[in-house]
């Protein structure tokens, strides 16, 4: 039943062919993973790792070089496919002529939903939009057009979001509303990938993430077993040499027989603390420090 | 290299279609006893040479509609020989109508095969 | 189709609230008025020399409209990023070129009646008659537009608007031209030239306006066979633009 998860990727390669005789860009090289339903998926890389790329294949705006891509087992430019699919890309922006009510209503009838003024109105409010209904959109920022984009993904109930770095130009308040209606959307049984370079959104919220790292991927995990099973604990010593404040981190296992040890040798103990490894770390570690290819 | 392909194709269908005939051009498609009459082409104004004396060039235009043929091809005067020669306009609509049909076979011909390489 | 009817109405409305529109318009109109005040001969060539050049200058008009209006839509929703939201999710990209087109189709030929309404006022104000094959003729020249429209769209797929502007000027003269004025551009390749014409449009089909100007009858059977005729061709440059953008990547 792997073919009917709401994204499948299958050793995707693309290239973007370059003027003559440079040869081509290897945007992504040979990456597979998948989403499966219900699952918020965190799709993370530094810049021009290959996340938009990606990103577009699975919509069909880009044509894979080589392998394939199925959204419930069908092709991305599959009408079924697209009627569940909820989108907000990177950097959005609308035609300024228009208002988000006006956008909201477009949208609603090019897509055939049978939702009134209203629920678009509440659906504006739940972004943060309420009081701009029906202000121009070229009075608006990048964060509010972001919200918009938002409002529009969501119009549809979509089974999938997929979000291409959707918190990019928000504040931190407005960071913290997006997280919590990605976890009401998947709360709803919406499956959900997220592409960001905001790791602390992604540790947040994700139950798994890819890692791309120059096109390839280099890590794909659930956060658990990326951020480390086992529990670890920090102790912070006073060095007898010269005084200084020296860490050790040790599982939990062994945390009592340490501490034992270190005032058996009149070592003096400043902290002992849970050693929580974070996505940031992981990241880095897996990326070789963040290098861009 | 498939769109190619059908594109080179649908032109050589084309090419031996219409027999690679002017077809819109009088010359080619003026019934020949008509050309007898009027000179073999030659841009000849039968009645305004007629009436050069007591006549404008309006008043020629206006009146004599037969006999103006203009040299193979030369249409200065744009679609008017469609409407003053009795053959030439049911020739020309025919014309039209099987270039029409043409040219909407080969829209959905595009489409369709358009459309299966995106499905791809 | 409902998804191509509310992005069309969405085009119309994005293309009313541009100046391009109102200044193309005002050029035209403007060009008319100018060929009335030129003085002629008498009250009987007047007459003649207003709708010749009057529907000549529509006719151009239809040109201008057709590049002014859409040959920087597509070039436009790429830039701006506007063109993702959109084809990734409610439209496919025949729906998004249909819409953007029967948008573009509307608005065109609504300033093309406008501009025939400018005409009939001309005539009228110099107390001249007004023909009854003038409306037909203006429907003419919509349709003829509507062809340059979805030309425009074939070249926006792949040139850039200040290269799109010559491409389609170039194929308006071509097609408004002879076999033999065709084939004497290249004389040395008379077959090649003589295959491109026919595959190339008979534009000239939809100019009666010396008809018109002459006082010839013009069957009814015409109008229905050239607006058939400028359809057809519209719909397989419109299906040439569709394989274009279908093969294109949306970085």
């Amino acid at each position: 039943m792997t073919d009917m998860h709401p994204i499948q990727v299958t050793e995707l390669s693309k290239q973007f062919p370059r003027k003559k005789r440079l040869g081509s860009v290897h945007a992504v090289s040979d990456i597979s993973f998948n989403v499966k339903h219900g699952e918020i998926v965190g799709f993370i890389g530094h810049n021009g790792a290959g996340k938009t790329t990606t990103i577009k294949c699975i919509l069909g705006l880009l044509k894979p070089s080589e392998g394939s891509i199925s959204l419930w087992g069908k092709a991305p430019a599959d009408s079924r496919v697209r009627k569940r699919l909820g989108y907000v890309p990177e950097n959005p922006d609308y035609d300024n002529s228009f208002t988000p009510m006006e956008y909201m209503n477009m949208f609603a009838s090019m897509r055939g939903l049978a939702g009134t003024q209203n629920d678009w109105k509440k659906l504006l409010g739940r972004v943060g939009l309420a009081r701009w209904e029906t202000t121009g959109i070229k009075q608006f920022s990048k964060g509010m057009k972001q919200r918009m984009s938002l409002a529009i993904a969501l119009q549809s109930n979509p089974d999938l979001l997929v979000l291409d770095e959707p918190t990019g130009g928000l504040d931190p308040i407005a960071r913290k509303e997006f997280r919590e209606i990605i976890l009401e959307e998947n709360a709803r049984g919406a499956s959900v990938f997220l592409s960001s370079h905001i790791l602390s959104d992604v540790e947040t919220i994700c139950h798994r993430a890819v890692i791309l790292a120059g096109g390839r991927l280099v890590a794909e995990n659930s956060m658990e077993k990326l951020l480390g099973e086992e529990n670890l604990y920090r102790i912070t010593v006073i060095s007898r040499k010269d005084g200084k404040e020296v860490e050790e981190v040790i599982p939990e296992a062994d945390l009592q027989t340490r501490i034992d040890s270190l005032r058996r040798d009149n070592i003096r103990i400043v902290r002992v603390e849970a050693a929580i490894k974070s996505l940031e770390e992981v990241f880095l570690t897996a990326t070789g420090g963040g290098e861009s290819q | 290299m498939k769109s190619i392909v059908t594109v080179c194709l649908s032109a050589v269908a084309l090419v031996f279609f219409t027999g690679c005939r002017t077809d819109y051009d009088i010359e080619e498609v003026a019934p020949a006893e008509f050309l007898e009459s009027s000179g073999g082409g030659e841009h000849v104004h039968e009645e305004f040479a007629a009436a050069e004396d007591s006549s404008t060039v309006d008043e020629h235009m206006e009146e004599s509609h037969a006999g103006h043929v203009h040299d193979a091809g030369a249409r200065n005067h744009g679609t008017q020989w469609f409407f003053n020669q009795p053959w030439a306009a049911p020739f020309i609509w025919g014309k039209l109508l099987r270039d029409a049909v043409i040219f909407l076979l080969l829209a959905v011909a595009v489409f369709v095969v358009s459309g299966r390489r995106k499905r791809k | 189709m409902k998804a191509v009817y509310t992005f069309s109405l969405m085009t119309l409305h994005m293309l009313f609230r541009r100046r391009t529109l109102w200044g193309i318009l005002l050029v035209i109109l403007l060009a008319l008025a100018g060929i009335a005040s030129v003085p002629s001969f008498d009250v009987s060539n007047q007459g003649r020399f207003i709708l010749d050049f009057g529907l000549f200058g529509i006719e151009l008009g239809s040109l201008l409209l057709a590049l002014g209006l859409a040959a920087n839509l597509y070039p436009r929703d790429k830039e701006t990023r506007t063109l993702m939201p959109l084809v990734a999710v409610p439209l496919s990209r025949w729906q998004y070129l249909l819409g953007r087109f029967f948008g573009a189709a509307i608005v065109q030929a609504a300033a093309l009646l406008v501009t025939c309404l400018g005409l009939m006022l001309i005539l009228l104000f110099h107390k001249l008659p007004v023909p009854g094959d003038l409306l037909p003729a203006t429907l003419l020249i919509i349709v003829e537009g509507w062809f340059l429209l979805s030309t425009v769209f074939f070249f926006s797929f792949f040139a850039s608007p200040p290269l799109n502007w010559p491409l389609t000027t170039m194929l308006f003269i071509v097609s408004q031209m002879s076999v033999s004025e065709f084939t004497g551009l290249l004389p040395s390749a008379p077959g090649l030239m003589r295959v491109l014409r026919m595959i190339l449009p008979h534009a000239d089909v939809f100019h009666i306006k010396d008809p018109i100007a002459h006082g010839f009858s013009i069957e009814p059977v015409y109008f229905l066979i050239a607006v058939f005729y400028g359809l057809c061709y519209s719909a397989f440059m419109l299906s040439l633009a569709l394989a274009v953008f279908r093969g294109r990547d949306l970085k």
